[in-house]
């Protein structure tokens, strides 16, 4: 599914050049989950950022089923990240302002179906994540748990191919930690999805099937159970 | 719809921004719309005082100049001589000498026009009406038998008298009064040359004490009021007006009589826009002729509603426009930093999938509910600044200065002087400032447009957006 060939990602910081990324070549197969761990400010989500097309590198090739993300126009980019793409985050990301369904049916407006459809994917997705009775609560009247729930359900509204989540887990306690940890892995299997979840928690990592370590841009696989599962 | 519910929220939880920008817009177009509004009253002040000149309907007025006053010439013309050795009166080389009385009825403001002239005018195209009047001066003066050397010379008192052609015309300065008292010109005023009849102004009656019955002396010789006329408040109207053949008869203009002959004609033409050609075709066929429209006439009305509307189309204009400007400035800069603080919520937005395009229509849709607001609140605020100003706006005054056409000379051992006396009108007028629709519709735009603009810097910050950048940003 994703064939990165020696990826490398710098910023300009005043006048130093910083190597976010530093000439990674990873594949990812289809319905795989891939945790990558690592500390802070060592290229974990400007990995994940250039997964999800959401940045471009500055050296090599990100492709996605063939596709070189680095080279589609922003136009295709958006495409891309609206169709195939479900994104969670850290600090859930929802908009206060509106509703828990709201935060739902703000990732099929893309997608220009009629209004009812998107109404039938939202009740579904918020079932999915047994949220289906705080529909119309904003994320202030919600907890952490739940609004991480949301945002799952956000993510996997319109059906995408990967889920990819950054830190889903960093702002929870360890309680509701291991809730969204185990959703995220029942969706993963009950929808064949390609999951790539960024974190520090090595015990979220250890439910992936394959964990590889940034350390200063450079990624190592450090566990792979992928064949053996095969083989079960 | 998902669009108007997101607007909605959004407006709602950033009521008290939304509220400072609309007011902050509010402010500057109300300052506009008042200013429009003092400026369309002036405007309407400045078209009262020439009605009451030149009428209602008058769109252009034709007149000749005078011919030239020569000091030194022996003939011709009226003229009052005084010293130490003598008055003398001379009235077209017929001379009297001694103490007398003068009251001397003159066309001398403009030269005369035969009344030919008129049915000329009415043959152009694009014109609706025409009609031709006598603007006269009654000057009345008792000259002394002698004026010793270096005293005062005895002043003369005069008013205006008009020559209305009511058989023929509706044109003119008595067009635009309502008879209050008495009867107006009748078919047998007008038939019967000797008919002393007048109709007097109503300001000039009661400084007068005249009534519907009084006489009143022109050219020496009395006429009887018939009837009262009250002339729009803020209007320049003569003080007497009577028919135009006894004017014809009675008048003169450097010692020459008037006798069928006008020294104004009134022009209406068939449409605003014709206006400009009319009075290119009139000085076409009349080269040496004076043709003037109401916008040139404004000029000469001085006095502190001249002052006002002056101040009023530079500095009143000036004001509004930097307020405005300030406005617009400001909600710019504070719509850069509501979309700066949401810059998370819009990089999730795109991660979502949202296109740039997207996202800038929720922004800009937000600042076009914000600018039709704050137009709609500056509406209410320049009808307040009206009203206000209806309230407590003090008395304007408008001057009209017009040369009488007379020539005072005095002479003395030293050599001889010549004055040339003028009327000064000057009336009171009360300000009014009335929001006309296009003020209000103008506000409304200029408040959207203000918002829209401010609404685009916001949505250039967006559509320089990367996602990634977004997301990083602590929130």
């Amino acid at each position: 599914m994703y064939e990165l060939v020696d990826v490398t990602k710098q910023y300009e910081k005043g006048r130093r050049t910083v190597a976010a990324v530093r000439g990674i070549t990873l594949s990812v197969e289809a319905g795989e989950w891939l945790a990558v761990q690592g500390r802070t400010g060592h290229g974990k989500s400007t990995l994940l950022h250039l997964l999800g097309g959401l940045d471009r590198p500055t050296t090599g090739t990100v492709s996605f089923d063939g596709r070189d993300l680095s080279a589609l126009s922003e136009k295709q980019l958006a495409q891309v990240r609206g169709d195939l793409f479900g994104y969670v985050f850290q600090t859930f990301n929802l908009v206060p302002t509106l509703s828990a369904a709201e935060n739902v049916e703000a990732a099929l407006i893309p997608l220009g179906m009629r209004s009812s459809e998107r109404r039938r994917r939202v009740a579904a997705a918020l079932e999915s994540v047994g949220l289906a009775d705080r529909a119309r609560h904003v994320p202030s009247e919600l907890s952490g748990g739940q609004q991480q729930r949301v945002a799952i359900a956000r993510a996997i509204v319109k059906e995408p191919k990967v889920l990819l989540a950054d830190e889903p887990t960093g702002n929870l306690d360890e309680e509701t930690r291991d809730e969204i940890v185990a959703l995220l892995e029942r969706l993963w299997r009950d929808r064949a999805l390609t999951l790539v979840v960024i974190t520090h928690d090595s015990a979220v990592a250890r439910r992936a099937q394959r964990v590889g370590v940034m350390r200063n841009g450079s990624l190592s696989v450090i566990r792979d159970t992928r064949r053996s599962e095969k083989a079960k | 719809m998902f669009f108007f519910t997101f607007l909605r929220r959004e407006l709602r939880r950033r009521m008290r921004q939304s509220v400072f920008i609309a007011l902050g817009l509010a402010l500057g177009v109300g300052l506009v719309v008042t200013v429009m509004a003092v400026s369309s009253g002036m405007q309407a002040a400045q078209a009262a005082v020439l009605q009451g000149l030149y009428g209602i309907g008058t769109d252009l007025t034709v007149t000749k100049a005078p011919p030239a006053f020569d000091a030194n010439s022996s003939n011709g013309g009226f003229r009052i001589t005084m010293g130490p050795n003598g008055a003398e009166v001379c009235d077209n080389g017929k001379c009297s000498t001694g103490a007398q009385t003068v009251d001397n009825l003159n066309g001398l403001s403009y030269g005369p026009v035969g009344y030919a002239t008129v049915a000329e005018i009415a043959r152009l195209g694009h014109v609706q009406a025409v009609g031709g009047g006598l603007v006269l001066t009654d000057q009345q003066m008792t000259v002394p038998a002698a004026v010793a050397q270096g005293a005062a010379l005895p002043t003369s008192t005069s008013f205006y008298v008009d020559g209305v052609d009511f058989l023929h015309s509706t044109l003119g300065p008595f067009s635009s009064g309502t008879v209050t008292s008495g009867r107006s010109f009748t078919r047998a005023d007008a038939t019967d040359a000797t008919a002393d009849v007048a109709v007097v102004d109503t300001d000039y009656a009661a400084a007068h004490s005249l009534h519907v019955g009084s006489t009143v002396t022109v050219a020496k010789t009395a006429f009887t009021i018939i009837g009262l006329l009250t002339q729009p408040q803020g209007s320049q109207p003569p003080d007497v007006y009577i028919p135009l053949a006894r004017a014809q008869a009675l008048a003169t203009s450097q010692g020459k009589a008037l006798t069928g002959d006008v020294n104004s004609i009134y022009v209406t033409a068939q449409s605003a826009a014709d206006i400009p050609t009319v009075q290119q075709e009139i000085a076409k066929l009349l080269p040496s002729y004076t043709v003037t429209s109401s916008s040139s006439l404004a000029d000469e009305v001085t006095g502190s509603l001249a002052n006002i509307s002056k101040l009023i189309s530079s500095l009143g204009t000036w004001l509004a426009v930097l307020v405005l400007a300030t406005a617009f400035a400001v909600a710019g800069l504070l719509t850069i930093a509501a979309v700066t603080r949401r810059v998370r919520e819009f990089g999730t937005l795109k991660a979502l999938g949202w296109r740039s395009r997207r996202v800038i229509a929720q922004v800009m849709g937000e600042s076009a509910v914000i600018g039709v607001f704050g137009g709609l609140l500056g509406v209410g605020v320049g009808f307040l600044g009206s009203a206000i100003i209806d309230g407590v706006a003090p008395t304007l005054s408008a001057t009209v200065v017009t040369a009488t056409g007379q020539h005072l000379v005095s002479s003395t051992p030293g050599g001889s002087s010549v004055t040339d006396p003028t009327i000064t009108r000057t009336v009171p007028i009360a300000m009014s400032a009335p929001v006309t629709v296009d003020a209000v519709l103008l506000a409304v735009l200029l408040a959207v447009i203000g918002a829209l603009l401010a609404g685009s810097l916001g949505s250039w910050r967006i559509a320089q957006l990367r996602p990634a950048d977004a997301l990083a940003r602590v929130a």
